[in-house]
C-alpha cells in the first residue's frame, strides 16, 4: 500500500444532542482522542465545527488516513458524511493537528473560540484554498440550519 | 499377514544350521527368496518399524524408524511408546506426540517371539484434518463465520421456546452493484471492501449477535434477546447508514449502498431455509424500493414473488409452445407520404392468462435472461416475415440492453439475415439508451459491428430517461424515435412541444430521421409535422397488424395515408 502523503477533506452533520455544556464536553473528548492518536499515525489536519457541522482535513500516509477515516466514520456523534476530496498531495497544509470553531454565532464563538487558539489553528496556509472556502460556506449554512 | 512373515524371515536370515535335511534345498531357496523380498519391503516401507526381542531389546529397525527416532536412546524411546514387556494383551494402538510436535500413530503387536512396533507419522494428515474442520467454518477473506455456522446457529435458535424465538430476528445484508466494483476496480479492491464492510457490520452489533458471510457480498446477522421488530429495524437503519458511508481504500474513494432484509422468527413452523428465504425476499423488496434501504418481511411479499415466479414458469414454456406472435405497426414518411417500414411488436397469448402485456412480461424476461431466446426468435421471425413482403420496406426490431450485453448478438443478426435472405439495409435495430448505459463501453463496438453489416440502428424512447446528447454524438444513429408521451401530451403542454421541436431539429442537423411515436389524432400529426419530424407511427395511420394482413394493408395504404394526411398536411 502506498505510503505517499494523502489528504482527505470531508464534512458531516453534527449529531451531538444537548446544550452548550454537552457540546463542549464532546468537543473536549474528540480533542483528547485526536491528540492521543494522531501523532502515532503521522496525521496532521484540522477539525472545524459548529452546532450544525463538522468539517475535517486529514493529512498523512495513505494507510493512516484510511485507517483513521474508517474509525471516525463509525462515530455516532456525526452522520451524512460526504467526502469532498481524497487525493495524493505534495505537501501538508497543516503542520500539526488543530481544531477550531467555524461559525458566525457570537454566542458559540465565546463558548468555543478558545479551542482554535489553544490548538494553534491557523488559516495562513489554507487561505485561498477553494475546497476550504466551500467548507466555510457549508459550515455557515449548516450552522444556520441547526440554530 | 506380512508382519508375521517379517518375524519369521528374521529367523531365516540367521546363518543356516549345518546338515540340512535331504530335499530341503529347494524349500530353502524358495524361503530365502521370500525372505529377501520381505526384508526389502521392511526396509523400504515409509512406516517406522522396529522388532523387539522377548527381553524387551530393539533387535532390528528400518530406515524410516531410524530417521524419526534414531537420536533417542532406546530405553527412553520404548518407554515413550508406552511399551511394556509384561503386557501380553495382543495389539495396543495409540497416538503419541513427540516434542518436535510430530504426531505418530503407534501400534505394538505381540508375537510369541517378540513384538513389532510400527510408527506412522500422522502429523500432516491430522493438521489438515483439524485445520480443515476449522476452515470449513470460517470465511477466509473476512475471518467471519460462514454460511454453515450461520445455518447451525439459526437451527439451534429455531428449537428454542417461542418467547426466545420471538425476541430474535435474522437480517441479510447485501451491497448494491458490488459486482460492478469488482469488475471496474479489480478483485483486490473488491476483497478489501468486503473486509471493511465486515468490520463496519461488526462494529454495529451487540456481543450476543451472530454475524456470518453468507455469499460473495451477502452477510447475515442473527439478533437475539431484543424486542422485535423494533431492535432489528434500528439495527437495519444503522447498517444501511454505516455501510453506505464512503470508503477510502488504497487511495481511492468508493461509494456503495447497502440493503437489508429482516425476517422475524415468530412463525412456529418455519425452518432455516424458510427464514433465510423470507429475509432474502425482504432484501429483494428493499432493493426494488431503494428509498429506505431495508424492509421487514411480510407474507404479501411471498405472494407477489410467487405470482412473479408463476409468470416466469409460463414465460419459459411460451416459446416452445409457440404462444408468441409478432404484429407490425407501419411507419410513414411525411415527405413521400409512403410507408417506410414496420416496427415488429411482440405479443403473448397465454392459454391460461389470455393476452399478457409486454409491460408485464418483458421486465421478467429481462431479469431472468429468458429475453435471450425470445429476442432471437423475434429477430429471426421478423427478418423472415419482412423478406416475404412485396417491396423493400424496412423492419424495425427492438433489442434490449440484456441482449446487447450478450456477445452473440452480432452472430445472431448475421445468421437471421442469412437464413431469411433479407437485405441488411432493410433491418433496423431499435435500442434504448440503457444499452449505452449498461454495457460499459462494449455497446459502441457492437453498434459499429452491426453498422458494418449494413444494418440500421435507431435510438428508441428518446426524451425519457437521461436523453444524453452525448449518446447522439457517440454514435451516428440512423433515426431517433421520440417517445409517445411527448407527442400525446404536446397539446396540453407547450414544454413538451418545445422538446419535440428541439429533438427534430437536432436530428435534422445530425442527419438523423426523427419518428414521432403514438400519433393518434390529426391534430397531433399536424403538430409533429410542423415541428419538423420526418416520420410518424401510431393509431392514426394504423394499429399494429398481423403478418398475414400486411399485403392487404400495403395495397390500401395509399388511400389510408392520404385519408390521414389530407387534412393535416
Amino acid at each position: 500500500m502506498s505510503s505517499e502523503l494523502y489528504r482527505c477533506v470531508y464534512y458531516s452533520r453534527n449529531l451531538i444532542a444537548g446544550g452548550p455544556a454537552r457540546i463542549a464536553e464532546e468537543i473536549e473528548s474528540i480533542l483528547a482522542a485526536a491528540r492521543r492518536n494522531n501523532p502515532r499515525l503521522s496525521i496532521t489536519g484540522a477539525l472545524l465545527f459548529n452546532r450544525g457541522l463538522f468539517a475535517q482535513v486529514l493529512e498523512g500516509p495513505c494507510e493512516s488516513v484510511e485507517t483513521l477515516f474508517e474509525k471516525i466514520l463509525r462515530d455516532e456523534r456525526h452522520g451524512d458524511i460526504q467526502v469532498l476530496a481524497f487525493t495524493a498531495s505534495s505537501g501538508r497544509l497543516f503542520s500539526n493537528w488543530s481544531m477550531a470553531f467555524l461559525g458566525r454565532s457570537r454566542e458559540d464563538e465565546n463558548l468555543f473560540g478558545h479551542i482554535g487558539r489553544q490548538t494553534g489553528f491557523s488559516t495562513e496556509r489554507i487561505a485561498g484554498d477553494r475546497l476550504l472556502e466551500i467548507v466555510r460556506h457549508l459550515a455557515y449554512e449548516e450552522e444556520a440550519r441547526a440554530a | 499377514m506380512g508382519v508375521v512373515s517379517v518375524i519369521r524371515t528374521v529367523d531365516l536370515l540367521e546363518p543356516p544350521a549345518c546338515g540340512n535335511a535331504p530335499g530341503a534345498a529347494d524349500d530353502h531357496d524358495l524361503s530365502q527368496g521370500k525372505a529377501r523380498l520381505t526384508l526389502a519391503a521392511f526396509m523400504a516401507i515409509d512406516i517406522g518399524l522396529a522388532l523387539i526381542s522377548p527381553e524387551g531389546e530393539i533387535v532390528m529397525t528400518n530406515p524410516t524408524f531410524d530417521l524419526a527416532f534414531g537420536t533417542i536412546p532406546s530405553k527412553q524411546l520404548l518407554s515413550r511408546f508406552g511399551f511394556d514387556p509384561s503386557y501380553d494383551g495382543g495389539k495396543a494402538s495409540r497416538p503419541i506426540i513427540f516434542p518436535d510436535e510430530r504426531i505418530y500413530w503407534i501400534d505394538i503387536t505381540g508375537f510369541p517371539d517378540g513384538w513389532l512396533i510400527s510408527a506412522a507419522d500422522i502429523s500432516e494428515r491430522l493438521r489438515q484434518g483439524i485445520a480443515g474442520v476449522e476452515l470449513s467454518r470460517i470465511d477466509r477473506l473476512t475471518q467471519l463465520a460462514n454460511r454453515l455456522v450461520f445455518h447451525e446457529r439459526l437451527a439451534d435458535l429455531l428449537t428454542q421456546p417461542a418467547d426466545v424465538r420471538c425476541d430474535a430476528a435474522v437480517l441479510t445484508i447485501d451491497l448494491d452493484r458490488f459486482k460492478a466494483i469488482n469488475d471496474t476496480l479489480g478483485r483486490t479492491i473488491g476483497d478489501a471492501l468486503l473486509c471493511l464492510v465486515a468490520k463496519r457490520i461488526s462494529s454495529a452489533l451487540a456481543p450476543s449477535d451472530v454475524l456470518a458471510r453468507l455469499d460473495a457480498d451477502e452477510f447475515g446477522v442473527i439478533q437475539m434477546g431484543r424486542d422485535q421488530p423494533e431492535a432489528s429495524v434500528t439495527l437495519a437503519k444503522r447498517l444501511v447508514d454505516l455501510l453506505s458511508r464512503p470508503y477510502l481504500l488504497e487511495g481511492q474513494l468508493i461509494n456503495v449502498s447497502a440493503f437489508v432484509g429482516i425476517a422475524l422468527l415468530d412463525d412456529a413452523d418455519i425452518d432455516v431455509d424458510g427464514v433465510l428465504k423470507n429475509a432474502d425476499l425482504a432484501l429483494h423488496r428493499a432493493k426494488q424500493e431503494r428509498y429506505a434501504g431495508y424492509r421487514v418481511f411480510e407474507s404479501a411479499m411471498d405472494e407477489s414473488m410467487r405470482a412473479r415466479r408463476a409468470l416466469e414458469t409460463d414465460l419459459r414454456r411460451a416459446l416452445a409452445l409457440r404462444e408468441f406472435s409478432l404484429v407490425y405497426q407501419p411507419q410513414v414518411n411525411l415527405q413521400s407520404r409512403r410507408v417506410a417500414g414496420f416496427e415488429a411488436l411482440l405479443r403473448w397469448r397465454c392459454p391460461t392468462r389470455g393476452p399478457v402485456s409486454p409491460l408485464d412480461f418483458i421486465p421478467i424476461a429481462e431479469e431472468t435472461g429468458i429475453i435471450g431466446p425470445i429476442g432471437e426468435w423475434v429477430l429471426r421471425t421478423a427478418c423472415r416475415d419482412a423478406a416475404s413482403w412485396p417491396g423493400d420496406y424496412m423492419v424495425a426490431v427492438n433489442i434490449s440492453a440484456i441482449q446487447f450485453a450478450n456477445r452473440s448478438l452480432v452472430a445472431t443478426v448475421v445468421s437471421a439475415l442469412a437464413d431469411s435472405g433479407l437485405d441488411p439495409r432493410r433491418l433496423e435495430l431499435e435500442i434504448t439508451e440503457s444499452v449505452m448505459l449498461d454495457s460499459r463501453g462494449n455497446a459502441l463496438g457492437v453498434l459499429q459491428q452491426l453498422r458494418g453489416l449494413g444494418v440500421r440502428v435507431s435510438l428508441d424512447d428518446f426524451g425519457t430517461g437521461y436523453s444524453s446528447l452525448g449518446y447522439l454524438r457517440s454514435f451516428p444513429f440512423d433515426k431517433i424515435k421520440i417517445d409517445q408521451s411527448f407527442v400525446r401530451e404536446a397539446s396540453e403542454d407547450p414544454g413538451n412541444r418545445a422538446i419535440v421541436r428541439a429533438i427534430a431539429s437536432l436530428g435534422a442537423s445530425l442527419g438523423m430521421a426523427t419518428v414521432a411515436e403514438g400519433v393518434e389524432t390529426e391534430d397531433q400529426l399536424a403538430r409533429v409535422a410542423a415541428d419538423g419530424c420526418t416520420d410518424v407511427q401510431g393509431y392514426l395511420i394504423s394499429r399494429p397488424i398481423p403478418p398475414g394482413e400486411i399485403e392487404h394493408f400495403l395495397a390500401e395504404s395509399r388511400n389510408v395515408i392520404d385519408a390521414a394526411t389530407e387534412v393535416s398536411l
